[in-house]
């Protein structure tokens, strides 16, 4: 077992975690631009000698923070930074799922700010996401900045990150994370809020004791070590039609620009306690959230991460990747808020996890130009040995939360 | 006189109330237990017992509630979620259910529908269809509490639920399910335009008003109602929020708020403005 | 034992049950023709269909149980089903015969519209129970009041020879129908008092205070 190659530099060893259903091999997130193949420098779930995972001791010290202590920091922040002269005083980026919708809404309604909104749109929009983004604006009643992409560099980049990276997501997590800074940078707006700290999910580059987000995701010092779809910027325009400027956009503000601002780059997840599911509740209540119409594939829940048709073959290369799919992850998710039991967890990660999202599959293949074959490939490509095995002809995991797996 | 009916609807996860949205969400209210007494007292006509999980972790787990429900409260309880075979039926009707509700069963086996009802006579068997209304004004019934796609259209589902031997059906709107936009007038009239068996309407229901339009002039026999009762209750009911429940969304609860416009009447209040409108119903005295 | 509880295969017995314990009779339930017979009062519940339910009565030989139990005199009480089973006959999907201790048939009810409401078929709902002409002082009823509440589900209805047997009737629609009877030493009623909340449970208390 020892001498099986383990790729990624994933833990050789899989753990489960004893309180919800992630592995130790679930990668914490990294800059995209640092993100190559191998996945050089990427750092992975840490489990306790005692069987617990990072997120589940974040999660129970979420539970014992004073929020009303946190909420006075953030009145006190929103008071230096409001604006009543006609002008946008904070930027709120998403793309009107959920959590984007809580933190525009409760920022304009609750605290009496001025958001101006930005969106980065999804690679696809799926039609009840798009619904709910119009709602967002129409029915939340706020301006809105869609940034949208060359079609043309996208459809390429998306492509070349499932080659190189087997990360069909890339290029929408890029945008996600550096368009606000660069649209607040061009408004003069200098706060700017995300949602949840990704610390929430066990990431260590976070640090919970702060509220604002590290410089290193969404400023860049040279251009030079800026890879996109893990490849060096200067190898993409050697060998694809593509010029500096259509690639500007996917790569983020240079850091002499940022220090020419007084942004700030705040969580909301720090000032107020994220529930996700309340999240839903507030978004349906304040203006018409929709749920999909039918169970998101590969999970069993329908209003998280629901409007890029795109998402759900994410986590069909994460199952792939990391062995680890959607189910998990939600589950994981509504273990730690006390949604859901742990065995619950497990029955819903046996029946849904890696489920494969036919569904918008062939859809993809097209908008990208590749072929579905290409993709079944690569699958085979990415798997990491340690992880999987044939079983009579099959590819099966060696180890699951269900301890069914060939090797368990 | 046609008397129709008013009917909480309690969805059940665990020992929990709990209520969603779209059929999602496991926001918990409180205790079922403390509802149903309640809404007992208030003058409910029936009440409907639904296990939102059962057919995701396949698992049948109400008997407990019914039992003691059954034991103090003496009106009828339909309960549905996950029944799958005459054996779970047989259960839940021992337990001290009257009518079992069944979905995603009947879809996957209609002549299941046929058993159940020889086994168990018509009157017992309630089949509750779930729909999405589609964007060309088609209907679609969904299974598993909403989540899965089966492409079935509703309407025409209802008729043939009837014919195979279902006593009743009910009939939900997914998408207005817990949004207290009103019912979905179009599909209760569409399918009381086809059925001859009593229609229970469940989803949107916000005030006296929607009940009224969804009985005078589309054809509702009974309503289901959740989220207008349970909203209203949660004032009148001293729920404890205990740190040991890890099967729900405990955090409206702790907060202790009110959602949207819900909670404005309670049965007694609702049943009374209906009278006044001339709607035959059952007052207690 | 107060009450013997037949158990026929063909019902929802806990509320029976329930509705007893409630009021404080001790019940049994049971197929056993001594046990049935030992007990001061016999419930005859009910909901099915009407061929299976004679099928499973003649098999088990419970019909003996029933003839014999209302010879002796004591409080026999029909439910919904149990009341259409002491006619003649019902026609159900075909003919059947029922067990003949009260004259009269069965017949089904038709879903159709009156004064513009629809009328389905079975009937759910709660319904008003009249008196017909004469007073309910020596039945099971005392207690109750002239257009009380009761909860029906049916498909069929009784139709007595006798009138004078008849103690509550119903209207549904076009159709004013028996809701209940009393012959002797037998009531039985198409509605179910164990589910029609406090107003059905007097029923029960009626039977206490009478017989135990």
């Amino acid at each position: 077992m020892k001498n099986i190659e383990a790729f990624y530099n994933l833990p050789s060893e899989v753990v489960f975690c004893k309180k919800c259903v992630m592995s130790n091999q679930r990668p914490a997130s990294i800059p995209e631009f640092k993100h190559n193949r191998k996945r050089d420098g990427a750092k992975y779930m840490q489990i306790d000698v005692e069987g617990i995972c990072d997120a589940c001791h974040q999660a129970e010290v979420k539970d014992t923070i004073e929020w009303e202590d946190r909420e006075k920091e953030l009145k006190d922040l929103l008071d230096k930074h409001r604006r009543n002269d006609g002008k946008y005083d904070c930027l709120v980026p998403g793309s009107g799922g959920k959590d984007s919708v809580y933190q525009a809404h409760i920022l304009k309604y609750k605290y009496g700010m001025h958001p101006l909104l930005t969106t980065w749109p999804p690679i696809l929009y799926t039609d009840y996401g798009y619904e709910n983004y119009k709602n967002w604006i129409e029915v939340g009643g706020f301006d809105n900045i869609t940034y949208k992409q060359n079609g043309k560099v996208m459809k390429l980049l998306t492509r070349l990150a499932i080659e190189n990276l087997f990360h069909p997501f890339q290029t929408f997590i890029i945008g996600q994370k550096n368009i606000a800074p660069k649209i607040a940078a061009n408004f003069g707006i200098d706060l700017v809020f995300y949602g949840e700290n990704e610390a929430e999910y066990g990431n260590p580059i976070a640090d919970n004791s702060k509220s604002l987000r590290d410089k290193s995701y969404y400023t860049m010092d040279h251009i030079d070590e800026m890879l996109l779809a893990g490849t060096p910027v200067s190898e993409i325009l050697d060998n694809h039609d593509v010029d500096l400027v259509d690639l500007n956009t996917f790569l983020p503000l240079p850091a002499k620009d940022f220090e020419k601002t007084n942004m700030q780059i705040h969580y909301l997840g720090y000032y107020l306690k994220w529930i996700p599911q309340e999240a839903y509740y507030y978004a349906v209540e304040h203006i018409n959230f929709k749920a999909r119409p039918f169970r998101t594939q590969g999970t069993y829940s329908k209003y998280n991460s629901i409007d890029d048709k795109i998402d759900d073959l994410h986590y069909y290369t994460t199952y792939i990747k990391y062995g680890i799919g959607r189910a998990t992850y939600d589950a994981s998710q509504e273990i730690r808020n006390k949604h859901l039991t742990r065995e619950e967890g497990q029955l819903l990660v046996n029946r849904f996890d890696g489920e494969f999202p036919d569904r918008y599959f062939d859809e993809i293949m097209e908008y990208i130009g590749m072929k579905p074959e290409r993709f079944y490939e690569l699958c085979d490509e990415f798997r990491s040995p340690h992880l999987w095995n044939k079983d009579k002809g099959e590819w099966k995991l060696r180890h699951n939360v269900n301890k069914t797996g060939i090797d368990d | 006189m046609k008397h129709i009916r008013i009917i909480p609807r309690l969805d059940i996860k665990g020992p929990n109330l709990v209520k969603g949205i779209h059929l999602e969400g496991l926001r918990v209210l409180g205790k079922p237990e403390d509802f149903t007494k309640l809404y007992y007292e208030q003058g409910a006509d029936e009440l409907i017992y639904q296990d939102t999980v059962a057919s995701l972790y396949q698992r049948n787990s109400l008997t407990d509630i019914i039992t003691k429900t059954a034991k103090n409260i003496f009106i009828p309880i339909t309960v549905g979620g996950g029944l799958r075979t005459l054996d779970d039926i047989n259960k839940v009707l021992r337990a001290g259910a009257d009518k079992v509700a069944i979905n995603t069963a009947a879809i996957k086996n209609p002549d299941f529908i046929t058993e159940a009802s020889h086994a168990f006579g018509s009157s017992t068997i309630v089949i509750a269809i779930e729909t999405i209304k589609q964007p060309d004004n088609t209907y679609l019934a969904y299974t598993d509490n909403g989540r899965e796609y089966t492409g079935i259209d509703a309407i025409s589902w209802a008729k043939e639920a009837q014919s195979r031997g279902a006593g009743e059906i009910l009939l939900t709107s997914i998408g207005q399910e817990g949004t207290g936009n009103g019912f979905d007038l179009n599909l209760i009239k569409r399918v009381s335009n086809l059925v001859t068996i009593p229609i229970i309407a469940h989803g949107g229901a916000a005030n006296d008003s929607h009940i009224y339009e969804a009985i005078n002039g589309s054809g509702a026999d009974a309503v289901a109602i959740a989220s207008m009762l349970h909203y209203a209750a949660i004032n009148k009911i001293d729920s404890i929020v205990s740190n040991n429940n890890n099967e729900g969304n405990m955090e409206f609860l702790k907060k202790k708020g009110s959602f949207k416009m819900f909670g404005k009447e309670n049965i007694s209040e609702i049943k009374n403005q209906l009278n006044k409108q001339d709607i035959p119903l059952r007052i207690l005295n | 034992m107060d009450v013997a509880i037949i158990d026929y295969k063909m019902s929802n017995l806990f509320s029976v049950q329930a509705a007893c314990e409630k009021v404080g009779l001790s019940s049994i339930i049971t197929s056993d023709n001594n046990e049935i017979l030992d007990a001061k009062i016999c419930i005859l519940p009910g909901v099915g269909a009407f061929g299976e339910a004679m099928k499973s009565l003649r098999e088990s030989k419970l019909d003996k149980a029933i003839y014999e139990f209302v010879e002796t005199g004591k409080p026999f009480v029909g439910i919904c089903l149990g009341l259409q089973l002491l006619f003649d006959s019902s026609e159900e999907f075909g003919n059947y015969s029922g067990l003949g201790l009260i004259k009269g048939k069965v017949k089904k009810f038709k879903s159709h519209s009156y004064n513009s409401t629809k009328y389905p078929v079975p009937q759910i709902s709660w319904n008003k129970i009249n008196k017909t002409n004469g007073s309910w002082d020596d039945s099971l009823l005392y207690n109750n009041t002239s257009g009380d509440f009761m909860y029906f589900v049916h498909s069929f209805f009784v139709i007595p020879e006798n009138e004078s047997v008849m103690l509550s009737k119903t209207t549904y629609g076009n159709t004013e129908y028996c809701s209940s009877i009393q012959q002797n030493n037998i009531f039985a009623c198409q509605f179910h008092p164990e589910k029609s909340g406090e107003i059905g449970l007097n029923i029960y208390k009626n039977l206490k205070k009478r017989y135990c």
